[in-house]
């Protein structure tokens, strides 16, 4: 016994001596990003493929399953912070508020081509803060419709689709026309037709930095939701909607573009895709977010680095014809209008101006919290299970009492 | 001889003390700290004193006030339903195990054991598909009518259903090895005296195993309490936030995708960390009286 | 010991011999008793078992067609195919190598702290001795939601990120392994040791040749929880690890799976938990008959 407690003591120092010593090399850039599952292969063919050209420095690709609270981690200890990173458009004003990421100055002026022009208007602006650049895109993805095209071919309604918008009033026509258990809609995404909506009643949730979730606007947005609900023909609450549309049960799924790859696996089912229903057909809009390239501040990112992040970016500018396979809108106009990427289904969204303008990013600084708020309350309000004035308040009150808590942090941080 | 005698205990406890306090302690006096600041997680915290406690225990107009209530309520409820289960129906297993003419012992114990292993995420989403009304038993076998997790009292149903199947292996084993050390003379003599089964199971099995069952008692409540992973896969929280439990309210204060506001997590999860505390003291002070 | 003593006594005094004739009747009873239960039980417990590893073989056709069936119609690979094909992210062999290395290396540390530890908080004497434990357990009761940072940086100042030194060590310092323990060595009655220290045996010879084969049972379900906590850790392997070669194979796994929530593909889900517990067990299996060896302290005592 005593032999063996001391061999398991010695194995720990052996372990010890082997697993420490590690350290990172200067002559590559640490790239971070939270893209899991198919994304990060497709991501890491990006990098295998730039690393190919020989550059002088190579990237380093780590996918992370929980990149925000290890990001947390490390810049809250200093320490091992990435040179490169992938954030979602929602955390930069967050982010540049604390001060946490550099501008893309340097890697701009050493890649001249790594400008606003080349790129998806918004996606490059939510990086703009402060007439700063500190994002460069790679993508917009974005909330859409997928339509189930036997579905209206039996319910005889394809020209629902004629003028590339869905609008209530369409939807509601169904009403008391479906055979049991059909549905004209689902549920899939939510929070993020009701941040479309409120775009196409023409709100916003801010108002002057303040958030504005219990105004007259929303009301709308939550009534016109309700009444499809009311009517019995948004998929049961509780259900799957994302798989009630896979089963072929459910006309149009209002859920990510990155479901088509998805969609496509399930045999026989035969689909489309369109922009989100509206009230109008003058008027529609999907919300998105962005992926984006950043840097958090990091006081030993040399010049060197810098000059090859920027190549990098260039080299994914003209080459990220490979992240349309993930489903997502490729930011990089190159790309989205060269003739490879029309066979991908999300290109319905890059093939004219209006398409384009329909992708709207929130950039407002509060934005996590009322879709947090939302997440937690829209599904009850919908479904009629509080009113929609008290579900309103509840949100704005829950919104107010967080932003004064960061807030608060702050100013006694000043 | 009595130096040495004195210097033993520093040698048996002593190196654990030392990890526990490098690993456990001290983030815990950090966790404590951060109670009474603001704080992003990324930044330095900014103390603010009680004010954090102050408004979730007081502040009754508050959104965080209505969390920590709301989000206890759940949890007790959680408590209530399941830790009698944890405990009784691995104790039944156990006892039925022992029966000397059962056979494929090992295989059963298996089959029980299994759901423990299985990541929360796969096992509530296996669970989620079984009570689905389309693709699952409740629809198509019972013909059920209701979307269980969108349903009360259905909603704590399913929660505590993956709970069980997934957490009475645990307890099993523990229960089996404790009865293991029973000696089985007492029993037969116990037989031969023509004592019935249940009643050996009151005045030999509880009595020789009442040392591991204060274990799997304070242990199985205050892994309860810190329940998540079951209500946030089955239900989202929901229907009305009536599963959403105060961890699950304390995680998204801290981790949520917003600007984290940890100090107020951290209030919340050291006044949940003294209700455990309480109570598990309680169930402790309890059970041993009882036991001796 | 005091209870098996009365117990005895109390058995004594409740003997009506006349329901002598009817024990093999009871037996019976109760024997069919037990198993009805167990065999209910378990046939609850498999069906979700068996659901879940029978989806793992079905195509995202098969699972979102209503209906529900047991097994699949046509059994598919594809979702293993799948996952094991995503091997440029995902060195699946060296993540389950690293876990095997990790995991074994944490539980046999723990057996030997948790071991120790429990002996000196449950058969030796010192001032405050129980205060110090329960101290010890209360603390260990609070949450620790934001102890991810100050975790890290603990882990950073002693030079063990990327390393899985970060992963074997902190887990040692838990207190529900040594609660349980102390619990199983409180039932050992003291005169086994009293008698020992009294023929002069050390703190360290009664504790190996007197305590540790006793409570070798409780030791192998320890064994087991800490083999079967390392290998799910999912987490703090995120948080330790910049190095994908180096990851566990739990949190490895989830790097395959989708950013947007769980259930784009079912089937891979399914697969991918069924890979990630097969090693664990195996352990159970091999290591269940074990726990329940008889060990049979108490006819020490009573001979």
């Amino acid at each position: 016994m005593k032999k063996k407690l001391s061999f398991v003591i010695m194995l720990v120092f052996v372990a010890a001596t082997v697993l420490s010593g590690c350290g990172s090399s200067k002559k590559t850039i640490t790239f971070w990003t939270p893209l899991t599952g198919d994304d990060g292969a497709y991501m890491d063919q990006l990098v295998k493929d730039y690393n190919a050209t020989n550059p002088d420095i190579k990237v380093k690709h780590i996918v992370t399953s929980d990149m925000y609270t290890k990001l947390s981690t490390v810049l809250n200890s200093g320490k091992g912070i990435p040179d490169l990173a992938i954030i979602h458009a929602d955390r930069v004003p967050g982010y540049v508020k604390q001060g946490l990421l550099e501008p893309m100055t340097n890697v701009m002026n050493a890649q001249p081509e790594l400008k606003q022009d080349n790129y998806l208007p918004q996606a490059w602006s939510v990086g703009n803060i402060d007439n700063m650049q500190y994002t460069i895109p790679l993508d917009i993805h974005s909330v859409v419709m997928y339509y189930n095209k036997d579905l209206l071919k039996k319910y005889n309604v394809e020209n629902f689709l004629d003028d590339n918008v869905v609008t209530f009033d369409e939807m509601l026509s169904l009403k008391g026309k479906l055979a049991q258990g059909d549905y004209v809609v689902n549920d899939a995404l939510l929070t993020w037709i009701v941040f479309s909506q409120v775009q196409n009643f023409g709100g916003d949730i801010e108002d002057n930095g303040k958030p504005a979730v219990d105004t007259p606007v929303m009301k709308q947005v939550f009534e016109s939701l309700k009444q499809i609900n009311d009517a019995g023909l948004m998929t049961p609450t509780g259900e799957d909607g994302y798989l009630m549309f896979q089963s072929g049960n459910v006309l149009f799924s209002t859920d990510g573009t990155w479901s088509s790859t998805a969609h496509a696996k399930v045999e026989g089912l035969n689909f489309g895709v369109t922009n989100v229903y509206s009230p109008t057909p003058d008027k529609f809009t999907n919300r998105a977010s962005s992926h984006l390239f950043t840097m958090f501040n990091k006081e030993d990112r040399t010049d060197e680095k810098e000059q090859g992040i920027a190549a990098f970016l260039e080299f994914i500018r003209k080459n990220s014809i490979k992240w349309a396979e993930a489903g997502q809108i490729v930011a990089s106009k190159d790309v989205n209008s060269s003739p490879d990427y029309q066979k991908y289904m999300q290109s319905f969204f890059t093939k004219d101006d209006t398409e384009i303008q329909s992708l709207h990013i929130y950039t407002y600084e509060y934005y996590p919290y009322i879709s947090e708020a939302l997440d937690t309350y829209a599904g009850d309000i919908v479904r009629g299970k509080i009113s929609i004035d008290e579900g309103l308040k509840t949100i704005q009150k829950t919104v107010e009492d967080k932003i004064a808590q960061s807030e608060q942090g702050e100013e006694a941080g000043k | 001889m009595t130096k040495k005698f004195k210097l033993a205990p520093v040698f048996f406890v002593g190196p654990h003390l030392i990890l526990f306090i490098v690993f456990i302690l001290l983030p815990t006096i950090y966790g404590i700290y951060a109670s009474f600041t603001k704080w992003n997680l990324i930044g330095d915290p900014v103390w603010v004193g009680l004010d954090n406690y102050k408004t979730i225990l007081f502040d009754s107009g508050s959104t965080f006030h209505k969390q920590f209530t709301n989000g206890l309520e759940n949890t007790f409820i959680f408590v209530l339903l399941s830790v009698p289960l944890l405990i009784v129906i691995p104790l039944m297993i156990a006892v039925a195990l022992e029966h000397k003419g059962v056979k494929g012992k090992s295989f059963i114990q298996s089959v029980i054991y299994i759901p423990g292993l299985i990541s929360i995420s796969a096992a509530a989403l296996i669970w989620a598909l079984i009570f689905n009304k389309q693709l699952g038993v409740t629809g198509n076998v019972f013909h059920s009518e209701t979307v269980w997790a969108a349903n009360q009292p259905y909603a704590w149903i399913i929660i505590i259903v993956l709970t069980i199947w997934g957490g009475v292996g645990g307890n099993m084993i523990i229960y089996r090895a404790s009865l293991s050390g029973v000696a089985k003379d007492l029993y037969e003599s116990a037989e031969m005296d023509g004592a019935g089964a249940v009643r050996r199971f009151f005045s030999i099995t509880l009595p020789s195993i009442r040392f591991p069952l204060i274990y799997t008692f304070v242990m199985t409540t205050a892994g309860a309490f810190n329940v998540f992973g079951q209500p946030l896969m089955m239900t989202k929280g929901g229907p009305q936030e009536s599963t959403t439990v105060l961890m699950m309210s304390i995680r998204k204060l801290a981790f949520g995708t917003g600007e984290s506001i940890a100090g107020m997590a951290s209030a919340m999860a050291v006044l949940l960390g003294l209700v455990i505390l309480v109570i598990s003291a309680l169930q402790y002070y309890v059970m041993n009286r009882n036991a001796n | 010991m005091s209870t098996q003593v009365s117990i005895d006594k109390d058995l004594t005094k409740v003997r009506p011999v006349a329901q002598k004739k009817d024990q093999p009747r009871a037996g019976r009873i109760s024997k069919a008793v037990a198993y009805v239960f167990l065999a209910a039980l378990c046939v609850i417990w498999a069906i979700p078992i068996i659901f879940g590893i029978s989806t793992s073989f079905r195509s995202q056709t098969e699972v979102v067609s209503s209906g529900f069936r047991l097994l699949p119609e046509n059994w598919t690979f594809e979702s293993y195919k799948a996952i094991l094909e995503n091997t440029s992210t995902a060195p699946i062999m060296q993540w389950l190598w690293n876990s095997v290395f990790i995991a074994t290396l944490h539980t046999l540390l723990v057996v030997v702290v948790i071991s120790i530890t429990g002996y000196g908080y449950s058969r030796m004497t010192f001032k405050g001795r129980d205060t110090l434990f329960f101290t010890l357990l209360g603390i260990s009761f609070f949450p620790g939601v934001v102890n991810l940072i100050p975790s890290y940086k603990i882990i950073d100042a002693l030079g063990w990120v990327n390393t899985s030194l970060a992963m074997i060590i902190p887990g040692l310092a838990g207190m529900g392994n040594i609660f349980l323990v102390r619990q199983f060595m409180n039932s050992i009655p003291k005169d086994l040791d009293e008698s020992a220290r009294v023929d002069g045996a050390s703190d360290f010879r009664i504790y190996l040749s007197v305590i540790l084969p006793l409570v070798k049972p409780v030791l192998i379900v320890c064994a087991l929880f800490s083999f079967t906590g390392s290998w799910n850790d999912f987490l703090w392997p995120v948080i330790v690890y910049t190095d994908v070669t180096k990851m566990p194979v739990t949190a490895g796994l989830l790097l395959l799976q989708d950013i947007y929530g769980n259930y784009r593909m079912i089937g891979q889900l399914m697969g991918s938990a069924i890979l990630a517990i097969i090693p664990t067990l195996l352990l159970f299996l091999f290591a269940q008959k074990y726990f329940v060896q008889s060990i049979n302290l108490n006819s020490g005592i009573k001979g």
